[in-house]
């Protein structure tokens, strides 16, 4: 099905979340609060840590315990995984850790003579098998996916406190290019935030308008779990409203960029470079069309020997200068 | 008087506060050099920087590229900038306090909206940390600010293989009037090097 850019309908969009901060935050059960009604939500408990949480904010999850990733690719093809509206990955490092062993018992170079994982090539297969593992959640299953990560204090030159995600290999650099929201969980005086905008301590990010420091409601047993829920819902709508917005501007800018590549085509001295400049300007330009339509008459004007003159306002044989 | 003002400039300044331990001196040449507008000695990583973009264009163009360690790479930034403009020239003019400056650059790619800069990492990313490595730096600052039609900048770095995007938009840079201020205050409590910017980066006419 193909449809225009203006009847997009965001109602059901998914959402990939990084969530990250110091043990004991909050982390896991921050990451079950999509949904209410059981089986909404998959927790992947790489840990072991479900036991952590309150009973009354893990009643609606269903949890996949496994002891290799073999059964975790198994427990992903059940009709319970096929429910859930969001699969939660805690933690993503362990994950890469389950790859490590995974590798190194089906990869016969993933492992070294003295039988350590080798890691210029196991770090290889690690890499591969995990894009395949991420890109079928979010893209084939279309759920939501929530990656939890530990995080390290480190140091930066100067001494001052910086926060990053644990975990070995690529993946804690290729994995913020797919995701949408990415939040360091702190306690702020006796508040807990979800932080998703940089700071020199730590990186995040947000967009659909979820960003800065937003407070994460202290649960009591009578206190839906629902953050994300409710966070999701927020972006959803901010995206319909976007993309309404922005929909129109696209058409203006799509009309100028084409109608700019087949008035550049046609120029072919200087005269026709001044009069394709004049109606370039005329054109109904948005977003960055008439700076792109300038660059494109700029590139063709110097395939053709022409300069742009600041002196004449117009372009002219050879230097200009 | 009007003085030209670059994200290389500020970069290279802003590098002598956020230098490797031990690399204080070196950072400092360089600035001097930037400021003394010394030309700079291409070395690998520019050379690698130039040769991989040269390759994301060809493959954005849809030319035929021969096979090459860089590729997989290289195709993932030419699916994001293909039908962009490369290399296009954005400037506007500051004033900040009694001083007029006139900001300018090159995108690498301006494509509906976004301007994208392509970086190139020879190591590989597992042994990096590259998240927010990027917020420090005066670029999206200074190019969202000559190109108010943009709204987004985006960060497009590759090793070859592995795509990392940062991007930033109004909202999450620092305003560029903000760093100069910073640089002009440094500059100015340092007369010698003051006289060398407004001697070596005057504007024309």
């Amino acid at each position: 099905m193909i449809q225009h850019g203006y009847e997009l309908d965001f109602s059901k969009q998914t959402f990939g979340v990084i969530l990250y901060g110091a043990p004991g935050i909050g982390k896991t059960t921050l990451a079950l609060s999509d949904g209410n009604n059981g089986g909404d939500t998959l927790l992947i408990d790489l840990e072991h840590g479900i036991g952590r949480t309150n009973p009354v904010h893990r009643m609606n999850a269903n949890v996949l315990s496994a002891s290799t990733y073999e059964e975790v690719l198994n427990d992903l093809n059940t009709p319970e995984a096929f429910a859930a509206k969001t699969i939660v990955i805690d933690t993503a490092g362990s994950l890469v850790d389950y790859l490590k062993d995974w590798a190194m018992r089906t990869k016969s170079d993933a492992k070294t003579k003295t039988g350590a994982f080798n890691g210029l090539k196991g770090f290889g297969y690690v890499k591969s098998e995990l894009e395949s593992f991420v890109n079928r959640i979010k893209t084939v299953m279309n759920k939501n996916v929530i990656f939890i990560f530990h995080c390290d204090e480190k140091a930066d030159k100067d001494g001052n406190p910086i926060q990053r995600l644990r975990c070995e290999g690529s993946f804690r650099n290729t994995v913020w290019t797919g995701i949408d929201f990415g939040a360091y969980i702190q306690m702020l005086g006796n508040k807990r935030y979800a932080c998703f905008t940089p700071e020199d301590e730590f990186f995040a990010k947000g967009c659909h308008g979820i960003e800065g420091h937003v407070e994460i409601p202290n649960l009591k047993n009578d206190v839906p779990n629902d953050f994300l829920a409710k966070l999701f819902d927020t972006a959803r709508k901010n995206m319909q409203a976007e993309n309404d917005g922005v929909a129109e501007q696209m058409q203006i800018y799509r009309g100028a960029v084409e109608a700019a590549k087949d008035m550049v085509e046609g120029v072919t001295d200087a005269d026709t470079a001044n009069a394709c400049m004049k109606a370039l300007l005329s054109l109904n330009h948005a977003l960055t069309s008439k700076k792109e339509a300038s660059k494109m008459l700029n590139d063709k004007c110097k395939t053709l020997g022409l300069a742009f003159s600041k002196a004449e306002g117009a372009y002219v044989a050879g230097d200009a200068k | 008087m009007k003085t030209r003002i670059t994200k290389t400039l500020l970069d290279s300044w802003a590098y002598t506060f956020d230098c490797y331990e031990g690399g204080e001196e070196d950072a400092m040449n360089d600035f001097l050099k930037t400021l003394n507008r010394e030309p700079i000695e291409e070395n690998e990583a520019i050379a690698n920087g130039k040769a991989f973009e040269n390759l994301v264009w060809d493959i954005a163009q849809g030319h035929e590229v021969p096979p090459g360690k860089w590729n997989e790479g290289a195709r993932k930034v030419a699916e994001i900038v293909k039908g962009g403009q490369w290399q296009v020239h954005v400037d506007t003019d500051l004033q900040i306090g009694d001083r007029t400056f006139w900001l300018h650059g090159f995108c690498d790619v301006v494509k509906a909206g976004v301007i994208y800069d392509i970086k190139f990492k020879a190591k590989s990313f597992g042994s990096l940390d590259l998240y927010g490595s990027y917020r420090g730096h005066s670029q999206h600052s200074a190019y969202l600010r000559c190109l108010p039609e943009a709204y987004e900048f985006v960060y497009l770095v590759s090793d070859g293989e592995d795509l990392y995007t940062e991007a930033y938009n109004r909202h999450t840079c620092r305003p560029i009037e903000e760093i100069i201020s910073d640089f002009m205050n440094w500059l100015e409590s340092k007369p010698e090097l003051l006289k060398i910017y407004e001697e070596k980066w005057v504007c024309d006419g």
